[in-house]
């Protein structure tokens, strides 16, 4: 099955029963349903869909509005670039929401689409969605595989308080990534998919299908790998990666965000303040001159050089 | 409006700027950690707009809100404490003034952040017609917040959504220490009302008794007809004062925006402090005869100490 299919599947399915619920969004309903993210929702009728102005910023104070009225709701937008506008409510009425209200009792989660595809040019292909996360620890989650999107839309879409989680739309037409979860952490912010004892490999924002690709090739070489996605930004307890790697000795850490400040920063200062690392590899974009041009947004890995840095006999 | 009803708003009225001077007394000795917005001739509106709201109406206000507040809960201890960040103030003091709500009121969301408000109130009217509740939402916004996009999208959502709200700009023709004429054109807002097809109804001259009847008359109609209405009110933000420097050894004008208003002595006045319509009291007066404002102030002045003692 298609990614784009699984997570449409498993949101058609977390919004058909609840009552008073509110999805919208521009185009939700219409036309492709935003490449097919939103396509085909159907709703309680106590609830409704709207289909939405274009009106980034002021669509997020009124989810937070729905929210503080104790109606609860989804956003879903075309593209993160476009929650740029909408940066005041997920900073400054978030934090005046939170900063009085503990226990919130209905939902507020703004569902974009991640534009990492490739050749969009100077604009609309903003992918740090972990900046977004930090400016106001906001809890955000990417979907990279298939028990990503079953858990976190049925645990994370219609749940008390405010989140973000964001789909890739350069996975939406790949087949989905289908491998069971063996760990996880208490809000699934952390995940791990593979217990090897040979290299630890982290992924972050949306490069898992790159580690899980090495992971594969690492595999035909007898190289057994761990492999951990972090699906959340902030914050994070390292100690599962922690422990994996004072037994592993060394890691591979994957960030295809292309800010300047990486959330694999964080883990890296972790590491190198805990445990004895012997070898250490950081994937992570090469900014080009010719990035704000159309150009692939894709990153190149070299597999044989990854395998020869680790000097695993 | 009967004579015991009139008595009732000139002594809320007169509570709201009572309670202010006494703040404005603690200010000037800086005795808060938090900045403060006090609106000194906001009494009038903010009284008006209380008096419509029922049990399920919401109110959603500004950085300058203390007026509303003072105006709903009808005390000052708990604004007082709250502004002392005490634990027994609204929101057990944790939200400074600029942020202060008061649920049990109905004011629940007040932003710091100029027109962030008039989406979040476009979320809660929402709610009100999801949850099939009868109340209607009300959001305050000043001549500035107009500038912002997030005035023309929250109009045009709360529009298309076919939702009851009563949206109030309160136009004191400054925009911190910017006078409207020096910053930018002027904005005809019942040009812009027309553009959505909203009713749009202009207020000034601070009687509250006239306000209340043009509120609750449009309140019916947005309940009724399931649109927002517009309202621009004229107030004055009372407590300018004159800075001489050796710039303007004449004097310049510093229009009121926030801190203490030096000019505003509650030793030296009473509770009136401009001899014209833009001050709430002085309109009061007109109506009801200095003697009794003398004669309430007094009562409720004697009342304020006695609570915050």
């Amino acid at each position: 099955m298609k990614y784009i299919e699984y997570v449409n599947e498993q949101i058609k399915n977390t919004v058909k029963d609840p009552e008073n619920l509110v999805l919208f969004g521009q185009n939700i309903s219409t036309g492709s349903c935003l490449a097919g993210l939103t396509k085909g929702l159907s709703v309680n009728p106590t609830s409704k869909i709207i289909n939405s102005t274009n009106s980034e910023n002021s669509l997020c104070g009124f989810g937070f509005g729905l929210m503080l009225n104790g109606v609860s709701s989804v956003f879903f937008m075309k593209q993160l670039d476009f929650l740029l506008l909408g940066i005041d409510h997920l900073v400054n009425t978030y934090n005046n929401i939170r900063s009085t209200i503990t226990n919130p009792k209905s939902s507020f989660t703004i569902m974009p689409i991640i534009v990492d595809g490739g050749y969009q040019g100077p604009q609309s292909s903003l992918n740090n969605f972990a900046d977004f996360c930090s400016i106001a620890r906001i809890p955000g989650y990417t979907i990279s595989t298939k028990a990503e999107a079953k858990k976190l839309i049925s645990t994370k879409l219609i749940s008390p308080g405010f989140r973000i989680i964001g789909v890739s739309a350069r996975l939406f037409k790949e087949e989905i990534i289908n491998v069971p979860i063996i760990y996880e952490n208490t809000d699934s912010s952390l995940i791990q998919y593979s217990n090897g004892v040979n290299v630890t490999i982290v992924c972050f924002n949306l490069s898992f299908p790159i580690g899980w690709n090495i992971l594969q090739n690492l595999k035909k070489d007898n190289i057994k790998s761990s492999i951990f996605n972090i699906t959340a930004l902030t914050p994070i307890n390292w100690k599962e990666i922690l422990e994996n790697v004072r037994e592993t000795k060394k890691i591979i850490i994957i960030d295809d965000s292309k800010s300047q400040n990486l959330a694999c920063e964080n883990l890296i200062n972790f590491l190198h303040d805990n445990c004895d690392i012997q070898k250490k590899i950081i994937l992570k974009r090469k900014i080009q001159n010719n990035w704000l041009h159309p150009v692939s947004d894709e990153m190149v890995i070299d597999y044989q050089k990854i395998k020869d840095g680790l000097q695993i006999a | 409006m009967e004579s015991e009803s009139q008595k009732n708003i000139v002594e809320k009225i007169l509570r709201i700027r009572l309670s202010q001077m006494l703040i404005n007394e603690d200010y000037k000795k800086n005795k808060f950690k938090i900045p403060i917005h006090l609106a000194f001739g906001h009494e009038a509106i903010a009284t008006a707009v209380s008096q419509i709201m029922n049990k399920n109406d919401k109110l959603v206000l500004s950085h300058r809100n203390i007026a509303y507040n003072l105006a709903r809960i009808g005390k000052l201890k708990p604004i007082l404490d709250a502004y002392y960040l005490k634990p027994g103030g609204l929101v057990n003091g944790k939200t400074g003034s600029m942020n202060l709500t008061n649920v049990e009121k109905g004011i629940i969301y007040s932003s710091s952040i100029l027109g962030n408000n008039f989406s979040v109130s476009t979320g809660i009217a929402m709610g009100e017609k999801i949850r099939s509740q009868e109340g209607i939402t009300i959001v305050l916004g000043g001549d500035g917040a107009i500038e912002e996009g997030s005035f023309h999208e929250s109009l045009l959502m709360l529009k298309s959504l076919e939702l009851s709200a009563i949206v109030i700009i309160e136009n004191n023709e400054w925009s911190m220490a910017t006078k409207i004429s020096e910053r930018r054109h002027s904005i005809n807002l019942e040009k812009f009302a027309e553009v959505y097809d909203i009713k749009y109804v202009k207020m000034s001259g601070n009687n509250p008794i006239q306000y209340i009847e043009k509120l609750n008359s449009l309140k019916q109609f947005s309940l009724k007809e399931k649109t927002p209405v517009l309202i621009e009110v004229m107030v004055t933000t009372i407590g300018e004062w004159i800075l001489t420097t050796p710039e303007f050894p004449d004097g310049k004008l510093i229009n009121y925006h926030a801190g203490p208003a030096p000019t505003v002595d509650l030793e030296k006045n009473t509770a009136k402090i401009i001899d014209d319509v833009s001050d709430p009291i002085f309109v009061l007066e007109k109506q009801v005869g200095s003697k009794k404002i003398e004669e309430i102030t007094k009562t409720v002045l004697k009342e304020l100490n006695s609570e915050i003692k």
